[in-house]
């Protein structure tokens, strides 16, 4: 199989790239018509599968679960969380015949030997449902021209896609109809339906295409959400233990001042983060972060960069091939950092105190999430799928660091996004090492406030306020977010 | 405060003070709740605090647990080489448990969904934890599992635990410590009689042997060891002889309801329920077995059965929120089940609350928000109001006084009051069926006087209404019918006579 974006003509890439469109409630006004009466299968019953599941069925449509036949005969974790649900289950070729929506929920890696599978099961103008393109963009998989093929992907974790369901809401969510496969010209209504099952078109729906979701995807995944929290945790702790910081303490903040921190993002964008700060400590984590913006830029574009050429899932494929032996290796290693294997000390760290004595990471995060918006949109992403792909999902993966710190963000996502965190922080960590060397417990550990009288200059004040509030990435969240006002808190502290 | 003042006052009062307060202040969300509040409790006695909803007593009782405040505010001279542990202990009226991740963020209705990775410990993970953490034998504790009737709910995990169950486990952790100052803000909500009898022995028991408590309720069967009686008025600390002295709310001026809510809900079936044959089982257990039963509308219905027989569940397969729903037998305002509607096609006839639904609320709504909500059946309020909408929204909380709370945040206010706003959310919509599980647990008496008349004055323009309490005195008089649950199963269907409530 071929790289699918590598077969296309330029200006076809740049087309697909630039498919991005906020869509307006009133598109969703058929609610799941489209969808009614429909046999709807699922492939696979983990976090999404259920509980995507359990929405759909709440909105009046008719879903059943076909899993391989080891995992029914074994009764495995996915059989019983489906039939203790009330759900049917049945093998591939007892329930793909005659269903008219096959959704695949399993993880990205099984794709290929999942799709290869289900296809000569599934009926003449049935429709194949995936929450993720890279099987199809960068694998290259080739699916039968009688079928549609569209993507619902739910910005959100499994239990989060529930949650907000049934408190009446849900989570903002992309949708794709690819264009190699809409023989019937169905796709987009079908895509709309199931995103309204799934409660979605109340938070926001961005309609964008399968190649603009991987290329967008992979990018935030890599730098800004994982990989530079990674980088930006273990450089963090490691100064404040090289400083005298006691260890307890410093393994608290870094691992709940991550959460903290973007939880103010979250509302109030990269402004909002850093009017958490008092103007003194602003203007300095202004001035840092500028300066790690144009470290780290290089490294940035060369992650998107291998990004569009297909040479990053190539090499990953590669390991893929290979038993996963570079993965399993960088898996240990951060699993040994002093970080990890220090317990959060039994110390009270007040909500403000995150922001004023780990100022470093409010750089870190400013930085990374316009560092990582600037190189998507310079690579011709539209700017709205470059917000869901940064800003958006940072405080998703924080709050899987808070839980129980790297282990479980590598945990939680997937092995893409896992393998390309590790090589973002390899690159990282040594193109920081000057400028950590200057780094003092002002910046983390200790409150930068601390003797300094707080007085600024008006204007200089002004000209940051002016620079953060005017970034694209300001400008175009304040509309996204607006949709999403209802949108609870997520957080461990 | 200084040192030397309070020394001298533990001997002015004598050697027998446990705690002594002195001219304490203290502020909630911007308000002033305790004002030169002073409070001396001496060795031997047990008090009752009670009064009226929003006047301090929470706010107090974490002051002298330690859990807001400084050290500073309160004296706590703990006897020396007693055999209880020289602690407070503070069981709060809400208790907010974690998963295994250490996330609170659960909603309403994932007890009733079957997942194989557990999301919770279980119970007896989570005593054993507990008597390790605070050094307890293992001895004793069985026999109060069994006072409490808790043992079957040993190898549940938190999430399944009604919020009655959570109680329960509280007091048993509690009990089980017996520390020397013991507080229990609102020691009998969503407990069933038996229990709460038992708990009150339980009590008296621990006062024998040298422990002593406070109890933050209003209620009046009360354990015979309490022999003190107090409330806060104004941020003061006020004495009384006997807890019937203590003054409630004031009496509500009686109104009359809403225009919008004197006329007969729009009914779309003469058939609200039936359920025929009814089974709900997770794995083993069988939480209903066989259930059959009609509610027709403008009928007013008392379900009752102890704790964990099954009625949260029943009443979940109502309002549509029980995956389990979809391979039952059972018809819905004259629909089947499972036919092809959504769960918000059936919420949209329903009025619902219950402490569960409660706790799991959304805290950052502001009251205006939390009911304008009821419109759409959501946890918060995403939508634009239509004005007609706005206008009964605004006539509602005129109604229920509440006018000058309308932009406070839910969590601010107290219990009582935050009960109240979601009573007015479940019928802001005039429902056909209003489903109230035990609506009046936080209330005060008056509160709840005054509630259980809407509830009347509602039943008259015909809405039906399913009502969920334990006790007689605290019923609305127009309910007619009874369903007895007991293990799941229907132990009873009648009429409703004068004494069959006693």
């Amino acid at each position: 199989m071929a790289n699918y974006f590598n077969t296309l003509p330029l200006r076809e890439q740049l087309n697909q790239l630039g498919v991005c469109e906020f869509m307006d409630n009133s598109e969703f006004s058929d609610g799941v018509n489209a969808l009614k009466g429909k046999k709807i299968v699922i492939v696979g019953c983990g976090a999404q599968g259920l509980n995507q599941g359990l929405n759909l069925r709440d909105s009046g449509l008719d879903v059943s679960y076909t899993l391989r036949k080891e995992a029914i005969e074994q009764k495995r974790d996915s059989w019983k969380n489906a039939t203790s649900n009330n759900f049917t289950v049945g093998t591939y070729e007892e329930l793909l015949p005659t269903a008219d929506l096959v959704i695949n929920l399993t993880p990205d890696k099984q794709h290929t030997s999942v799709i290869n599978a289900v296809m000569p099961l599934m009926k003449q103008g049935a429709t194949l449902s995936y929450s993720h393109g890279f099987n199809i963009v960068e694998e290259g998989m080739q699916i039968r021209k009688d079928i549609t093929v569209i993507m619902v992907a739910p910005k959100s974790p499994g239990s989060e896609v529930r949650s907000e369901y049934v408190r009446g809401f849900g989570v903002p969510t992309l949708i794709a109809v690819h264009p190699e496969n809409d023989p019937e010209g169905k796709g987009l209504e079908w895509a709309k339906a199931y995103c309204v099952g799934t409660g979605g078109h109340r938070a926001g729906v961005l309609r964008s295409s399968f190649v603009a979701e991987v290329k967008s995807d992979l990018m935030g995944e890599q730098t800004i959400l994982c990989g530079l929290l990674q980088t930006g945790s273990i450089l963090s702790f490691d100064k404040m233990v090289e400083k005298g910081i006691d260890a307890g303490y410093a393994s608290k903040l870094v691992q709940y001042g991550v959460e903290v921190i973007t939880e103010a993002l979250k509302h109030g964008g990269v402004s909002g983060m850093m009017d958490r700060l008092s103007n003194v400590a602003k203007i300095k984590a202004f001035e840092v972060s500028e300066e790690l913006k144009d470290i780290m830029r290089p490294l940035f574009q060369k992650h998107q960069d291998d990004i569009m050429s297909g040479t990053f899932s190539r090499v990953m494929m590669e390991d893929w091939a290979n038993g996963d032996a570079n993965l399993l290796k960088w898996r240990a290693e951060t699993g040994e950092t002093a970080f990890e294997k220090t317990p959060a000390g039994d110390v009270k760290i007040g909500e403000q105190e995150y922001f004023d004595n780990y100022l470093l990471m409010v750089a870190f995060v400013r930085a990374g999430v316009e560092l990582a918006f600037e190189t998507m949109v310079e690579a011709g992403i539209k700017p709205e799928s470059a917000y869901y792909e940064s800003l958006h999902e940072t405080p998703l993966i924080a709050n899987t660091i808070a839980r129980k710190k790297l282990f479980e963000m590598n945990r939680v996502i997937s092995d893409t996004a896992e393998y390309g965190c590790y090589l973002f922080d390899q690159a990282c960590k040594p193109l920081l090492a000057d400028f950590m060397k200057k780094v003092d417990t002002d910046l983390v550990g200790k409150n930068f406030n601390e003797g300094k009288d707080g007085s600024v200059d008006n204007q200089q004040l002004v000209a940051i306020n002016e620079t953060l509030r005017n970034h694209e990435v300001e400008i175009v969240g304040t509309k996204l977010r607006k949709a999403m006002t209802a949108m609870k808190a997520i957080k461990t502290v | 405060m200084n040192n030397s003042k309070s020394k001298s006052a533990f001997s002015d009062s004598g050697a027998q003070a446990l705690v002594l307060i002195q001219n304490l202040n203290l502020q909630f969300a911007q308000k002033k709740v305790l004002n030169n509040l002073s409070w001396t409790i001496k060795r031997g006695e047990n008090w009752l605090l009670g009064g009226t909803s929003g006047s301090g007593k929470t706010s107090l009782a974490k002051v002298i647990a330690g859990l807001s405040g400084t050290a500073e505010d309160v004296k706590i001279d703990f006897v020396k080489e007693g055999p209880l542990p020289a602690k407070v202990l503070f069981v709060e009226s809400w208790y907010r448990f974690k998963n295994i991740e250490g996330l609170s963020n659960f909603y309403y209705q994932q007890r009733y969904t079957s997942l194989q990775a557990n999301e919770t410990i279980t119970v007896d993970a989570e005593l054993k934890h507990y008597g390790k953490e605070n050094n307890l034998e293992a001895e004793g504790l069985e026999k109060l599992m069994e006072a409490l009737n808790f043992s079957a709910l040993k190898n549940s995990q938190l999430l399944e635990l009604s919020s009655g169950e959570h109680k329960k486990l509280q007091l048993v952790k509690a009990l089980w410590l017996k520390p020397q100052l013991l507080i229990i803000d609102q020691p009998y909500t969503g407990l069933d009689a038996l229990s709460r009898r038992r708990l009150n022995s339980l009590l008296d028991d621990l006062s024998k042997r040298g422990g002593q408590f406070i109890l933050i309720c209003n209620d009046t069967e009360l354990p015979e060891s309490i022999n003190c009686f107090a409330e806060i008025i104004d941020g003061q600390l006020k004495s009384s002889n006997a807890p019937e002295e203590i003054s409630g709310a004031s009496l509500r001026q009686s109104k009359s309801l809403p225009e919008f809510l004197r006329a007969r809900p729009a009914y779309t079936s003469d058939e609200i329920v039936r359920m025929i044959d009814v089974n709900i089982i997770y794995g083993e257990k069988q939480v209903l077995k066989n259930i059959n039963w009609k509610v027709k509308a403008g009928e007013r219905w008392l379900l009752q059965g102890p704790n964990g027989s099954g009625k949260s569940t029943l009443l979940s397969l109502i309002n549509g929120d029980h995956p389990q729903s979809y391979t039952n037998n059972f018809y819905l305002f004259g629909k089947k089940r499972g036919s092809g509607e959504s769960i918000w096609d059936i919420k949209e006839h329903i009025g619902i609350i219950s402490p569960e639904f409660h706790w799991y609320f959304d805290a950052t709504s502001t009251v205006w928000q939390s009911i304008a909500s009821g419109f759409y059946d959501s946890v918060g309020l995403y939508r634009q109001l239509p004005y007609s909408k706005t206008a009964k929204v605004n006539e509602l909380i005129d109604f229920f006084e509440l006018t000058g709370n309308k932009n406070d945040l839910l969590s601010t206010l107290p219990l009582g009051k935050q009960r109240l706003v979601l009573l007015a959310r479940t019928i802001i919509k005039n429902p056909e069926l209003l489903i109230l599980d035990e609506p009046c647990q936080g209330l005060d008496q008056q509160q709840t006087v005054y509630f259980n008349q809407l509830v009347d004055e509602l039943s008259v323009n015909g809405m039906t209404i399913i009502y969920v309490g334990h006790f007689a005195s605290a019923l609305p008089s127009c309910l007619e019918k009874r369903i007895v649950l007991n293990e799941g199963e229907v132990a009873a269907i009648e009429t409703i006579q004068e004494d069959c409530l006693a």
